[in-house]
């Protein structure tokens, strides 16, 4: 029954897997090239994981940034993380704190869209959420480490390694349900985004984008007055 | 990357992560939400998405840069990709043929010429 679950889990993650690794190799090329040890990447993956974060510590760090301008840059990049919780937190209504907790530490912007669509289709639990983003990012932890150990022997192309990741995300956008008011969230979210990176705000775009996405589309959804069923179903 | 630089950085950073993982999640779980807010969660999945696809295609210092296949190539491997994902919906395919069409178009050029 558990191993059967782990499975269904694991087979679930397996794309975000293959992602991770294309990407985490590289990563952890960079981070050995700006010195850090091997240790170091192994304690950033643990505790960090940040796909975003882990490469634009070292880049920054290389381009000789001062600290406090790299933690201000990573962190606002971060921010977004806030709306896949608020999102993901209906969904643990009824489970124990230690096992949100858990699951909400270890969200990514992959593993979110994986999840959540397992979650509408139901039959869903948090644990085994939470098995998908272990072992994605077990995935992310030990690739990161095999490119720390590589070092800078080897050189990847890193354009091409990180566009699993946008391949990943026209996926996950793709799969959500095609309303007019979907339509006017996504449309107005990648407004936003241009515009914030047109006028310089880089760091928050991608928080300021989607915030006017749901908020444009609420806005019509509210014009609209029409009451569809939710996609959420309420915690108990 | 010395030691003490690396506990600075990464400790300031894992602590921003966490609180904006986990906060929200504690925060807003088990209780009765409004009908709005509930709304307003539903969008987050495309409005979020289409937010983080808009910040990998779309680069201002590419466009100045001049050189139009640097940004040209990325937008064009994303339209197959969004072909791909809508007929079907499948992670795999779609890292597939967006990698192999970004390669393509990136480095097939150069070999043709």
């Amino acid at each position: 029954m558990r191993k059967e679950m782990l499975k269904e889990s694991f087979k679930t993650a397996l794309p975000i897997m293959a992602g991770y690794v294309v990407l985490g190799i590289p990563c952890g090329i960079l981070c050995a090239t700006a010195g850090m040890d091997v240790w170091m990447v192994v304690l950033m993956c643990a505790l960090f994981y940040s796909g975003a974060g882990q490469y634009m510590i070292p880049n920054m760090y290389l381009a000789g940034n001062p600290l406090g301008a790299i933690i201000a840059s990573v962190s606002l990049v971060n921010t977004r993380q806030m709306l896949y919780g608020a999102s993901l937190s209906q969904f643990c209504g009824t489970c124990r704190k230690r096992l949100a907790f858990f699951f909400g530490a270890t969200v990514t912007d992959e593993s979110f869209g994986v999840n959540l669509a397992r979650f509408i289709n139901g039959q869903w639990s948090v644990a085994s959420a939470l098995a998908v983003n272990l072992f994605s990012q077990s995935a992310w932890l030990l690739s990161n480490v095999a490119g720390a150990l590589v070092g800078s022997a080897v050189s990847l192309p890193t354009a091409l390694a990180s566009f699993a990741m946008t391949a990943l995300f026209i996926c996950l956008l793709c799969m959500q349900k095609i309303t007019s008011a979907n339509v006017v969230a996504a449309v107005s979210a990648a407004l936003g985004v241009i515009v914030c990176k047109l006028v310089g705000l880089s760091g928050p775009a991608i928080l300021v984008g989607a915030l006017i996405g749901v908020g444009a589309a609420l806005a019509f959804s509210l014009k609209r007055g029409e009451s569809q069923d939710s996609d959420i179903r309420m915690g108990a | 990357m010395s030691v003490s630089d690396f506990l600075i950085v990464f400790g300031a950073c894992a602590l921003t992560m966490l609180a904006c993982r986990v906060l929200p999640v504690f925060l807003l779980k088990g209780k009765q939400l409004p009908e709005t807010m509930v709304r307003a969660l539903n969008f987050i999945p495309p409005a979020a998405f289409a937010a983080l696809v808009a910040n990998d295609l779309f680069n201002p210092e590419k466009i100045a840069s001049g050189d139009v296949w640097s940004w040209l190539a990325p937008l064009l491997a994303a339209i197959a990709v969004m072909v791909v994902g809508i007929k079907t919906k499948s992670l795999a395919w779609c890292i597939l043929v967006g990698v192999c069409a970004l390669a393509v178009l990136t480095y097939g050029p150069a070999f043709v010429l």
